[in-house]
C-alpha cells in the first residue's frame, strides 16, 4: 500500500505547573500504521494521546490531520474529528445501561422530537456488540452487571464503531484477560488492514513487538526515535526507554534449585462464596509460589483469602505453628503481608503521607509504652522509604504524589519495615515502568534468599516463568495445574490450563 | 541510595500559593484575626473590653469540649449530629442526680453520653449506615425523650452544683479535656488510627488498624465528652429545659470547619481546628448579637461565611482522587 500522511504532530508542548511534561514532540503517523507508543511512567506518552484526543488542552504546537490543523476542545468533538480513545482508568459510566455508554455524546440517531428512543438504541447496540462478537454482553443491561473486562469490551465498541482515523489504545491490556486481548489485537490489524490508524500504548513490550509496525519512545518528555518493531528486541526497547543499558538480568536465572521441605503456610479447603471454592496448598521456605490465570478466576480472591481480608471466608490458613489466621491483625502479627492489586484502595492510603504509610503496620512495635515518638517514626519510614530507592522529596510528601511504581515501593518498604516472613504479592509490578519493575524482582529474589517465601498472584505469564519456583494455576475458583520451574516451561503450557 | 527531588511539585508562582496546603493552614489563623479586628471596628471597640471577654470566654467551654470529641469523629471522615440532643438528655441527668451526689451526677452524665455515642457507634460499625443517617435519626429520638422529661416543667439542679461556677473550674475542666485529648492524638496510636480511617479505610483496615473499633470507640468518645460539657453546661445555667444543647451540633460543626477542619477529615486535621475555630464562632456569634441584627440576619450571615470556609478549605482530592 502506499504510504499517505494521516497525523503529523508539530512541536507539541504541555506544562503541570513546573513539571515539563511534554517536551517539543514532532512526529508523523502514516495511515495505515499501527504505532506503539512507549517510555516509562511519566515519560509523557498518556499526555501527548490525551492532548491529541482532546482530554487535556494543547500546550503549544500543532496536529494536523490529513493536512488540516486541529482545534478539538473535548473528547466528542474529537470523535467527530475521526480520533478516539480508550482510557487506562475504567471509561465507562456506571448507572447507564450499556447501550447509553456505547453512544454517549452521540446519540442523535436515536432522537425523535427530543426523545430518546431506548429500543433503537439498544438494538443498534445489541447488533455492534455481536458483530465484534461480545455477545455475552447485552446492550439493554446496566453497565455495572459488568465486571472491569466486560466494561473495557463495551468501551471498545464505543470507541471504534464509528470507524475513526486514528485509535489511541492507552495501557488497555493490564486490563483484559489472555482472550480479550486477542479481540483487541484483531480489531487493531482490522483498522489497519482498513487504512485506517492506531496508537498503541503500552508497557508490555512484547506485546508492542509482536503487534505494531513501527514504535516510538518517549523519555521525560522528549522524543527519542521512532524505530521499525520488525528490527527490535526487547532489550533495544528498554535500552531507548531508560537511556543506558539495563542489564540481562531481569528475572531470576537459576534453575534447579530445590524447593526446601519447610512448610510456612498451609492452605485448606478454603472457600470464597462466588470467588473460589476449596483451595488447598502449602508454601515452603524461601519459596515463591506463583499464582496465575484469566482475570476472573478466583487467584486475587486467594491473596485476600490468606490475608483474612475476604468476607466470608471457609476453611482454615495455618501456620508452621498451628496458628490460625482468622483476622487481619491476627496475619500481620504473625509476619504476613499483603500487597493488593487494587493498589490505589486497598494498599496505600493515598491522602497520607508516605512516613504514615509505611509505619501504620509496625506502630506498636515503634512506640514505647503506648508511647509514639515523631521522631523515631520518622527515621524508620526515612529508612526503608530510602533503602527501596522511593522517589520522593521526603517521607512527609503525600503518596498521591507518587507514580505506580513509586506507591510500590511504599507498599513493599511498609512490609519489609515490618519484618513479615511470608509476603502475598498479588500484581506486584501492574502498571510499573522497567526500571521499577528490575527493582522489584531483584528485591523478591533477594527475600527469598534470605529465606522469606513469597505469593505472588500475576497476570503476566512471562513474570510467573522467570519468578516463581512453582506455579499454580487457577481455574474457575479451583486450583486447575501446578509447575514446576523449569527453562522448558511455556506460555502455552500455563495457557492450556487457564482457558 | 538516591533520594531524588522530585521537582513536580513544589508550587512556585503566587496563584498557587492560594491553593497551597501551607495557605489551607494559615486560613483559619488569619479569618480568626480578621474577625476579631473587624468586630471591633463594628462595635466600635466593645467586643474587646473585660467585661466582654469574661462573657466571651464563658460561652466559650463548653462548645470547645463538644468541638473535642467530635474533632475525633470528624477526622475519621463521619459527622455526628447528636451532641445537641446529647446535651439536653445528659444535662438533665447530671441535674437530677445532682440531689444525691456530685461525683455521681458528673459519671451519670458521662455514662448517658457515652451510651448515646455506643448506640451511633454501634449502628455505624455494625450496619454499614453511613454516620450522617443514623445521628440524624438518633438526633430526633433522643430530643423527643428531652423534650418528654421535660414537659410538665423545667427540671432544676441541686444548690449544691450551682454552688460550683466558678472560672476557673470550668477553664481548668475545658484544659484538662484540651490536653488529654491533644496527648491521645499526638502521642498514641488513636491520633494515627482516626487519620488513617479517615484518609483510606480499606487500606487502613489492610495495614492492621482496627477500623471497626476506631470508628466506634470515635463515637463514644464525642458522647462522652458532651457529658463532660453537660456538667460546665449545668453548673452554668441551672435548671434544663427542652430547648437546651438545641443546634449545638450544627454551631460544632461551623466551628470545626471554620478552625480549618477539611470535612472529608484525614490527614490535613491539625488539633488546633478546635480552639481556633470554636474561638472564632463565639467572637463571630457575639459580635453578630452585639450589632443588633436580628436572629434571622444572623444565621444568613453565619451561612455564608461557612459556605465560604468550606470551599477554601475542603480538600478535593479526598472527594474524588485525581491523577
Amino acid at each position: 500500500m502506499e504510504k499517505r500522511t494521516l497525523l503529523v504532530a508539530d512541536s507539541i508542548d504541555k506544562r503541570f505547573g513546573i513539571t515539563h511534561a511534554v517536551d517539543n514532540v514532532s512526529l508523523t503517523i502514516d495511515a495505515g500504521e499501527i504505532r506503539g507508543l512507549i517510555g516509562e511512567n511519566g515519560s509523557g506518552k498518556s499526555t501527548f494521546s490525551q492532548m491529541l484526543c482532546g482530554i487535556y488542552s494543547i500546550g503549544g504546537g500543532t496536529f494536523r490531520l490529513d493536512g488540516k490543523e486541529l482545534h478539538v476542545r473535548n473528547q466528542v468533538e474529537a470523535n467527530n474529528e475521526g480520533i478516539a480513545i480508550i482510557v487506562q482508568e475504567m471509561g465507562t459510566l456506571s448507572g447507564l445501561t450499556v447501550a447509553e455508554n456505547i453512544f454517549l455524546g452521540h446519540e442523535e440517531p436515536f432522537m425523535h422530537f427530543g426523545v430518546k428512543d431506548a429500543r433503537a438504541m439498544n438494538k443498534e447496540g445489541q447488533r455492534l456488540l455481536d458483530e465484534y462478537g461480545f455477545g455475552h454482553i447485552k446492550a439493554a443491561d446496566m453497565i455495572d452487571h459488568y465486571n472491569f473486562e466486560d466494561r473495557k469490551l463495551v468501551e471498545i465498541v464505543k470507541a471504534t464503531y464509528m470507524k475513526p482515523k486514528i485509535l489511541v489504545i492507552d495501557e488497555t491490556t493490564t486490563a483484559l484477560s489472555q482472550n480479550g486481548r486477542l479481540e483487541l489485537y484483531k480489531i487493531m490489524d482490522a483498522i489497519r488492514a482498513d487504512g485506517r490508524t492506531v496508537i498503541f500504548i503500552s508497557h508490555d513490550l512484547g506485546e508492542v513487538l509482536s503487534h505494531t509496525d513501527t514504535v516510538t519512545v518517549l523519555r521525560d518528555g522528549e522524543y527519542i526515535d521512532t524505530v521499525r518493531s520488525a528490527d527490535m528486541t526487547e532489550d533495544d526497547l528498554k535500552r531507548l526507554m531508560v537511556g543506558r543499558e539495563i542489564g540481562s538480568a531481569y528475572y531470576r536465572t537459576d534453575y534447579g534449585e530445590p524447593i526446601s521441605d519447610e512448610v510456612v503456610l498451609t492452605v485448606e479447603n478454603v472457600s470464597v462464596p462466588h470467588e473460589i471454592s476449596n483451595v488447598s496448598f502449602q508454601l515452603h521456605r524461601g519459596e515463591i509460589l506463583g499464582f496465575g490465570g484469566l482475570s476472573e478466576c478466583g487467584m486475587h480472591e486467594v491473596g485476600k483469602a490468606i490475608f483474612a481480608a475476604s468476607w466470608d471466608r471457609t476453611g482454615t490458613v495455618k501456620l508452621a505453628d498451628g496458628t490460625e489466621i482468622d483476622s487481619i491483625t491476627t496475619a500481620i502479627r504473625h509476619s504476613i503481608a499483603y500487597a493488593s492489586k487494587d493498589r490505589d484502595n486497598e494498599s496505600v492510603i493515598l491522602n497520607e503521607s508516605i512516613r504514615n504509610n509505611i509505619v501504620l503496620p509496625s506502630i506498636d512495635d515503634l512506640a514505647s509504652h503506648g508511647l509514639l515518638s515523631g521522631r523515631k517514626l520518622t527515621a524508620f519510614a526515612d529508612k526503608h522509604a530510602t533503602d527501596m530507592q522511593t522517589k520522593m522529596q521526603s517521607v512527609n510528601q503525600f503518596v498521591s504524589d507518587l507514580s505506580g511504581g513509586n506507591k510500590q515501593k511504599v507498599v513493599l518498604a511498609r512490609w519489609i519495615g515490618k519484618g513479615s516472613n511470608i509476603l502475598v504479592l498479588d500484581s506486584p509490578t501492574r502498571g510499573i515502568d522497567v526500571r521499577v519493575k528490575q527493582a522489584i524482582y531483584a528485591l523478591m529474589a533477594d527475600l527469598r534468599k534470605q529465606g522469606k517465601s513469597i505469593i505472588m498472584i500475576s497476570e503476566e505469564i512471562p513474570e510467573l516463568l522467570g519468578m516463581a519456583d512453582r506455579i499454580l494455576i487457577m481455574k474457575d475458583g479451583v486450583i486447575n495445574g501446578e509447575f514446576r520451574r523449569d527453562p522448558a516451561l511455556s506460555e502455552e503450557d500455563l495457557i492450556a490450563k487457564m482457558v | 541510595m538516591q533520594k531524588s527531588t522530585d521537582k513536580n511539585h513544589e508550587p512556585s508562582k503566587l496563584g498557587s500559593f492560594f491553593a497551597s496546603d501551607t495557605f489551607k493552614g494559615l486560613l483559619p489563623f488569619i479569618g480568626l484575626v480578621v474577625i476579631v479586628v473587624a468586630m471591633n471596628i463594628l462595635t466600635q471597640g466593645k467586643i474587646l473590653t473585660p467585661k466582654r471577654l469574661r462573657l466571651l470566654l464563658s460561652q466559650v467551654y463548653y462548645p470547645m469540649i463538644v468541638a473535642t470529641g467530635v474533632f475525633f469523629v470528624m477526622t475519621l471522615g463521619s459527622i455526628d449530629f447528636t451532641e445537641g440532643s446529647t446535651l439536653g438528655l445528659a444535662s438533665i441527668v447530671i441535674s437530677k442526680l445532682s440531689f444525691y451526689s456530685i461525683p455521681l451526677a458528673i459519671l451519670g452524665g458521662i455514662l448517658t453520653g457515652a451510651a448515646i455515642g455506643a448506640i451511633n457507634g454501634f449502628f455505624h460499625v455494625k450496619f454499614k449506615l453511613q454516620s450522617f443517617i443514623i445521628t440524624i435519626c438518633t438526633m430526633y429520638l433522643f430530643r423527643g425523650v428531652c423534650a418528654y422529661l421535660t414537659t410538665e416543667t423545667a427540671v432544676p439542679a441541686s444548690a449544691a452544683i450551682k454552688a460550683l461556677d466558678m472560672n476557673w473550674l470550668k477553664i481548668t475542666i475545658t484544659v484538662a479535656v484540651l490536653l488529654v485529648a491533644w496527648f491521645l492524638f499526638r502521642f498514641t496510636r488513636i491520633g494515627n488510627d482516626v487519620k488513617a480511617v479517615g484518609s483510606g479505610e480499606t487500606a487502613a483496615r489492610f495495614s492492621g488498624v482496627k477500623t471497626d473499633r476506631v470508628k466506634f470507640l470515635a463515637f463514644v468518645a464525642a458522647g462522652a465528652l458532651t457529658g463532660v460539657a453537660a456538667f460546665v453546661n449545668v453548673i452554668k445555667v441551672g435548671s434544663i429545659t427542652a430547648t437546651a444543647g438545641n443546634q449545638l451540633e450544627t454551631q460544632i460543626l461551623i466551628a470545626l470547619v471554620l478552625g480549618g477542619l477539611p470535612i472529608t477529615g484525614g490527614a490535613k486535621v491539625r488539633f488546633s481546628n478546635i480552639i481556633v475555630g470554636t474561638l472564632m464562632y463565639t467572637v463571630l456569634n457575639n459580635g453578630l448579637v452585639m450589632l443588633g441584627y436580628e436572629s434571622q440576619t444572623q444565621q444568613l450571615i453565619k451561612g455564608v461565611i461557612f459556605l465560604i470556609f468550606v470551599a477554601l478549605t475542603i480538600d478535593r482530592k479526598a472527594l474524588k482522587v485525581i491523577k
